[in-house]
């Protein structure tokens, strides 16, 4: 039962962190970028999310749409501004790209310092569980995860049912190919990288629902999405989910098990015994 | 043939073009009339490839113009030409793996106006029936031979005034190259004009009105496809006899 | 990068000047003014120690401060339990931290690009964890240090940490082992196919840029008297060090200490004026550098002419250099090169099956074959760039199908690549003697790149960045880089590919000449036939892989195979 139980919550956790690696992966998928403002983004939108319910005692989940569509329209902002300019650069993009964004990450993580102190804070929402069927679910953690299912899902219906997800796809899969269909290959990056900054705000709302959150665990959900990605696959929309999923239920257990600090460490142990052990899973990403 | 008298499609005026450091094409000039199949020829690394990805704009030429029906097309965006008219089949076929066949005839189609779409589609699935079969299958798995029908079909269905065939012929068997050079007449019928890209003298010239070599970026020889097949230099420009 | 046209003498006035002020300092200030000057120097450290990998290197690391917080701990679990003096203590736990680098580094080195950057900052996440879990060294709550030394001491030893990192990177910037750091960043696997051993290297440089942080890791600990692992494994001082690198000028010789003094300086009064956003404007000034000016401000200096980096063991002037001593005779009549039934497969696609093909003392052979035949995955193979599925690959009479292909290099085969893959950023001398000081006249390589420059006809622009050479200039710049290597065999990957008909000549010509430079024996891939027909003794055809044909030209150029494979099959 306790496994059960154990199970139920990795799942629901891995449902949260679907989310978090999948915007990260539709950046990289198409742009080859690793936005290292991830983790900074989700933080301010926790923050921000943190910041709204205790002053307005409203529903946390109001800020899912104001925090996606601000971001992404900052995103979008941030796109042409900060990294487009870097691929005339060539073969040097990746590395000024991670630079570019490894000092937009500071400059959020000390807004959010400055908005909301360096406390962790955590959302008093749904503190209670729901019993059910000898199991005890954490109703924050069902809806939280409900909600980043439910978006992930939006996002792959749109990315594999409409033409302009379609278009996307194409252009992360072959840029020459998609430029052949006369798509714009340039207006699809500026999409991408305005939708992968809003669904990681939209993640943000979530996560602070059930895990409390501090500017100092930014890199943290940066790296947690990359270790996601990395075992998933790169593109492969569906190896992240079962990831996503293998993660949380691997932490839950570890945590349960070993303790907090292993659940914390865990994805970086496994991001380095994968660099490690399997290192053609990253040929594509090194290439 | 029917092409003689016709009004030029595509036209390249002393082109200069290249990659980092190399020049590429050292000043190509070349004509094709509407409605009509022109074949250039040339060794690996002459610059065909080069020259079909600088019409395409995916390279800006460095110097030279290039025109679709007397229209400048050179330094516009890529997607803008190909939305002008030119279907690019490029080397290496840049299909999307994990998409299907019909995705790629959908995004092919995307900026065709929705009427012209459906009616591009039923003349490009009737070109290649094979596709219709294919269509739920992921570009990924096809043979090769499917592979570049479903590249030209991509490319068709852009509704292309020019298209650009680079070496459909590279790792396909003769038999699977010449029925998609069988469907050179149909396109003609279209008012699709057709610039191939080939290494193999002999396939190359079988599907052409007519020719152009090149060697080291450079036209050294053009004529009919009669006139090349009789033409002892243009094998010797190959085999450096 | 023009050449340094101040000859040194603007670095010898900047480096006496900050010497002065280095030593000036302790006798001019204290208290406050002190330990910003400690504070200062310690980030010059930072910069410095960061700079060798990721700056020269090339690799790009955000977890440096793993080794910054190892010497801390290592450190003051030093002086507390063991009678150790202060200074010992901080040079063992600077060397436990450099030991620490060199067992990462095998493992992280691995890894390029976005995955060492991620795999560094995981790495010091893992580390904070650990150490704030470990009882022993006082967990979460930190451990205090015994009786803190005088601020001048702390002060000295920093000193003494900076101006040794410095050294580090003038050693990079001044020596052959620099140059071949700076290799790696700018192209590993032509590094590799010259001779850089890129493991080495880059673990070397590695280690150093982990000694330093530990050594200022461990003074920091004495300096403040307390530790924990919230500011010991604090990636906000990546940070720090990353911004002031940047901004004075990564990669060179100066920007860590320009960057550190002016940021430092304005950050003071930052921190007076504006509190508590440190970070937001550090991390402003990282975006920007990048955008606006990515060479930093050494980069801008360098635009009038100051600060130049020299170039790498450089005389004043090229000498007159005699060619290299003839060969010995050679033992037997082995064939230079010897392949056997040589099979390369990639994820179930055969490139290569089962090729044999030998090339003799003195022979020219061409391998021609059409885009895919398998001619350039043959030469990765006998480069070692390919691990070949089966077969044999005998290089005078030896196998060396297991040897690396630095090593190969060594040996005496050197290779030019299709699309030149020259260090464009560095000059015409550099390119040469990066081959030079790796093949089998390393022990005269300056002379040795006099030579080959100046036979290859680039005397009159050996100090030249290769960025502005013009396309024929790179081809005979690949000629001369080969030739570095004093090759006993050439292999020419499509050398006339992108060349004007007169290039095309000059290439040709040096070909021919090969022979007379000690070349035993010259392999090119062709397609273009026409361009090698009556150079080669011999010509080898590939199709699909597979050898269709061996023989003199005239009889493979009048094999049917050969005809059918390239004019295509008759109709």
């Amino acid at each position: 039962m306790l496994a059960l139980q154990l199970a139920v919550n990795g799942v629901l956790l891995g449902g949260l962190y679907v989310l978090v690696a999948q915007s990260l992966n539709l950046i990289f998928g198409v742009m080859g970028v690793v936005n290292l403002a991830h983790g900074a983004l989700i933080v301010v939108a926790g923050l921000f999310t943190y910041w709204f319910a205790t002053h307005t005692g409203l529903n946390p989940l109001w800020v899912l749409p104001i925090a996606f569509l601000a971001m992404g329209a900052a995103g979008a902002v941030l796109q042409r501004v900060l990294v487009e300019p870097l691929m005339r650069h060539g073969r040097r993009a990746e590395l000024l790209s991670l630079m570019v964004t490894f000092g937009l990450s500071y400059v959020m993580i000390d807004l959010a310092l400055q908005l909301w102190g360096a406390d962790f804070v955590s959302v008093p929402y749904l503190q209670s569980s729901l019993s059910f069927a000898g199991l005890a679910f954490n109703k924050a953690l069902l809806i939280s995860g409900a909600f980043a299912a439910a978006i992930s899902a939006a996002l792959y219906g749109w990315l594999n049912y409409t033409g302009s997800g379609k278009a996307l796809l194409a252009a992360s899969q072959s840029p020459t190919g998609a430029i052949c269909c006369g798509i714009d290959v340039g207006r699809v990056r500026l999409l991408s990288f305005a939708l992968g900054v809003g669904l990681a705000a939209a993640s943000g709302v979530l996560v602070i629902i059930v895990i409390p959150l501090a500017p100092e665990t930014a890199s943290d959900f940066t790296l947690l999405a990359f270790v996601i990605i990395a075992l998933g696959g790169l593109g492969n929309y569906v190896g992240v989910v079962v990831a996503a999923l293998l993660l949380g239920i691997a932490q839950s257990v570890a945590g349960y098990v070993l303790g907090g600090n292993a659940e914390y460490v865990l994805p970086y142990v496994l991001l380095i015994a994968v660099m490690v052990l399997r290192p053609e899973r990253f040929r594509r990403f090194a290439s | 043939m029917s092409a003689e008298g016709a009004r030029p499609a595509l036209a390249l005026d002393e082109v200069v073009a290249g990659i980092g450091p190399l020049t590429i094409l050292q000043g190509v000039s070349l004509e094709l009339r509407e409605r009509e199949v022109v074949v250039v020829l040339g060794a690996n690394g002459a610059g065909k490839t080069t020259l079909l990805r600088t019409i395409a704009g995916l390279l800006a030429p460095r110097s030279g113009n290039i025109s679709l029906f007397g229209e400048r097309i050179d330094g516009r965006p890529a997607h803008r030409i190909t939305r002008a008219g030119i279907g690019h089949v490029p080397s290496g076929r840049e299909l999307f793996p994990r998409l299907s066949v019909a995705d790629h005839l959908e995004l092919g189609g995307r900026y065709a106006a929705p009427e012209r779409r459906a009616e591009l589609r039923r003349r490009v699935l009737d070109m290649f029936p094979i596709l219709a079969e294919r269509a739920q299958q992921r570009a990924g798995t096809l043979s090769g031979g499917e592979q570049q029908m479903l590249a030209i079909a991509r490319a068709l269905m852009t509704d292309p005034r020019v298209l650009l065939l680079d070496e459909p012929s590279t790792g396909l068997a003769p038999r699977i190259v010449l029925s998609v050079f069988e469907t050179f007449p149909e396109l003609r019928r279209q008012g699709v004009s057709v610039l191939l890209a080939e290494q193999s003298l002999a396939l190359g010239l079988s599907a052409a009105d007519r020719g152009y070599v090149i060697d080291h970026g450079h036209i050294v020889l053009e004529g009919s496809a009669a006139e090349l097949s009789a033409d002892k230099r243009v094998a010797d420009t190959y085999l450096g006899r | 990068m023009r050449p340094a046209a101040h000859g040194g003498a603007d670095a010898a006035v900047v480096g006496l000047f900050a010497v002065a002020v280095i030593i000036a300092v302790p006798f001019i200030a204290s208290g406050y003014l002190l330990q910003l000057a400690t504070d200062v120097l310690a980030s010059v450290a930072l910069g410095y120690g960061w700079n060798l990998i990721s700056g020269f290197t090339g690799y790009l690391s955000f977890g440096q401060v793993s080794f910054y917080g190892i010497g801390m701990y290592a450190t003051a679990l030093l002086v507390t339990d063991t009678p150790v003096p202060w200074y010992a203590a901080v040079a063992v736990g600077g060397l436990i931290g450099a030991a620490a680098g060199f067992a990462l580094g095998f493992i992280m080195l691995r890894l390029r690009g976005i995955l060492f950057a991620l795999g560094m900052l995981g790495l010091a996440r893992i580390l904070a964890v650990i150490f704030n879990n470990w009882g022993f060294a006082g967990a979460s709550l930190g451990m205090s240090l015994p009786a803190a030394l005088t601020p001048v001491a702390i002060y000295a030893g920093m000193a003494l940490v900076a101006v040794f990192a410095f050294a580090c990177n003038a050693y990079f910037v001044h020596s052959g082992f620099g140059l071949d750091a700076m290799s790696l960043n700018e192209d590993e696997v032509a590094a590799v196919a010259f001779g850089v051993p890129a493991t080495r290297v880059k673990v070397t440089a590695f280690v150093l840029s982990a000694f330093v942080p530990a050594l200022v890791g461990g003074l920091v600990a004495w300096n403040r008297s307390y530790i924990d692992p919230t500011s010991a494994f604090d990636p906000s001082l990546d940070l720090e060090t990353v911004v002031f690198v940047l901004l004075g000028g990564i990669g060179t010789l100066w920007g860590p200490l320009f960057g550190s003094v002016v940021l430092m300086l304005i950050g003071e009064q930052l921190l007076v004026h504006l509190p508590n956003i440190e970070l937001a404007i550090y991390g402003g000034v990282v975006m920007l550098t990048v955008l606006v000016f990515p060479g930093g401000l050494v980069g801008l200096l360098n635009r009038f002419g100051w600060l130049v980096r020299p170039v790498i063991l450089a005389p004043r002037d090229l000498p007159e250099a005699p060619p290299p001593p003839s060969r010995p005779a050679a033992a037997g009549d082995a064939p230079v090169l010897e392949i056997k039934e040589l099979t390369v497969r990639f994820e179930g696609l055969t490139a290569l099956s089962s090729v044999s093909l030998a090339i003799g003392r003195g022979e020219t052979l061409s391998i021609i074959g059409a885009n895919g035949a398998g001619k350039t995955t043959l030469f990765n193979a006998i480069t070692g760039f390919v691990q070949p599925s089966a077969g044999e690959i005998r290089y005078l009479g030896r196998d060396i199908s297991r040897v690396p292909p630095y090593r190969r290099a060594r040996l005496g085969l050197a290779r030019t690549f299709q699309i030149p893959r020259l260090m464009p950023a560095v000059t015409v001398w550099e390119n040469v003697l990066l081959a030079s000081r790796h093949g089998g006249q390393a022990h005269r390589a300056v002379e040795h790149t006099a030579w080959a420059i100046g036979i290859m006809g680039l005397g009159a622009l050996w100090r030249e960045p290769v960025a502005r050479l013009s396309p024929g200039h790179q081809r005979q710049l690949e000629f001369a880089r080969a030739l570095g290597l004093w090759p006993e065999i050439m292999l020419l990957d499509e050398v006339m590919a992108g060349m004007t008909r007169e290039e095309r000549e000059l290439v040709r010509a040096a070909i021919r000449r090969l022979p007379d430079f000690g070349v035993a024996a010259v392999a090119c891939v062709e397609h273009v036939i026409a361009a090698v027909a009556d150079l080669s003794d011999r010509m080898v055809v590939l199709d699909f892989g597979r050898k269709i044909a061996d023989g003199t030209p005239q009889e493979v150029l009048r094999d049917p195979a050969v005809v059918r494979a390239y004019l295509g099959e008759p109709l």
